[in-house]
């Protein structure tokens, strides 16, 4: 079972202006579906951790030469490795589409003079640029362009 | 320690927030490809294959692909850095919240550190 949340976990070094109330854990934690998502959302924070330097070591091993390249994309037909990479896809995928709802609502209402677009505009610009950069990203090293 | 933190907060959540939105996409396009279409056998690895040393040397050593393996290294580390911390605090973690958030952080700076310093030697 988890420990009560420390009061000061987050507050500033110095006291605010403003007074708030310290922070604290809902009754629910952990087990309430919402604290459970958002859980989740915080743990793909240790595959992206992962991912981040396996792709290191691939970046790495482009820069050592043909033999170290090849010998690096043959180990990723191992099961474990894709495993690991579908794992990531699909934590990959949940981060986008959480992120993508949240990011609309935490928009400002308005910058100076400028007012954001309507919240489904943003989510639909964000899916469009998510599904266009990763077409564009397969085609290229799936050879279909730049060939 | 908790004073340096607060004021590297707003670059870490920088990287962070950039670790989640363009870390995230490209690295889906990435891993349907190493993930879905390469053991599939879809893409190839061949000499004259779009995966060939070659091809990819060409296409990573450009400015603009330089830059891409740079996000798609560095951004998810901090991501994920960041987002560990915060699991810490949430499970009780929070009276040893700045050595782990500096153990992390130092983590995800070397990597990028690294990671600049490999798509140099491209």
């Amino acid at each position: 079972m988890s420990r009560a949340a420390h009061p000061d976990a987050m507050s500033p070094a110095e006291p605010g202006r403003t007074r708030t109330a310290p922070p604290q854990k809902p009754a629910s934690w952990p087990s309430h579906p919402r604290m459970r998502v958002y859980t989740l959302f915080g743990w793909t924070g240790v595959l992206y951790l992962l991912i981040g330097f396996g792709l290191l070591e691939t970046a790495w091993s482009l820069g050592q030469g043909e033999v170290v390249w090849d010998a690096k994309l043959a180990s990723f037909s191992h099961p474990a490795y894709v495993a690991f990479h579908l794992l990531c896809l699909v934590s990959v995928v949940f981060v986008a589409v959480r992120f993508f709802r949240l990011f609309p609502k935490s928009q400002p209402a308005r910058i100076g003079p400028a007012k954001p677009p309507p919240r489904p505009v943003i989510l639909a610009g964000l899916y469009a640029v998510w599904l266009g950069v990763t077409a564009l990203f397969v085609a290229i090293l799936s050879g279909a362009i730049f060939s | 320690m908790k004073a340096l933190l607060l004021r590297l907060e707003p670059l870490i959540w920088l990287l962070f927030g950039q670790g989640i939105l363009i870390g995230t996409i490209l690295l889906t396009g990435w891993l349907l490809v190493v993930g879905v279409l390469l053991p599939l056998g879809i893409v190839g690895t061949g000499a004259d294959e779009a995966l060939s040393y070659r091809r990819i040397y060409l296409l990573a050593s450009t400015p603009v692909g330089r830059l891409v393996i740079l996000a798609l290294v560095a951004l998810p580390l901090w991501k994920g850095a960041h987002h560990i911390r915060h699991l810490f605090i949430d499970h009780g973690g929070a009276d040893h919240d700045a050595p782990i958030a500096l153990s992390l952080y130092a983590i995800a700076t070397a990597g990028s550190l690294a990671a600049i310093v490999a798509v140099i030697r491209l």
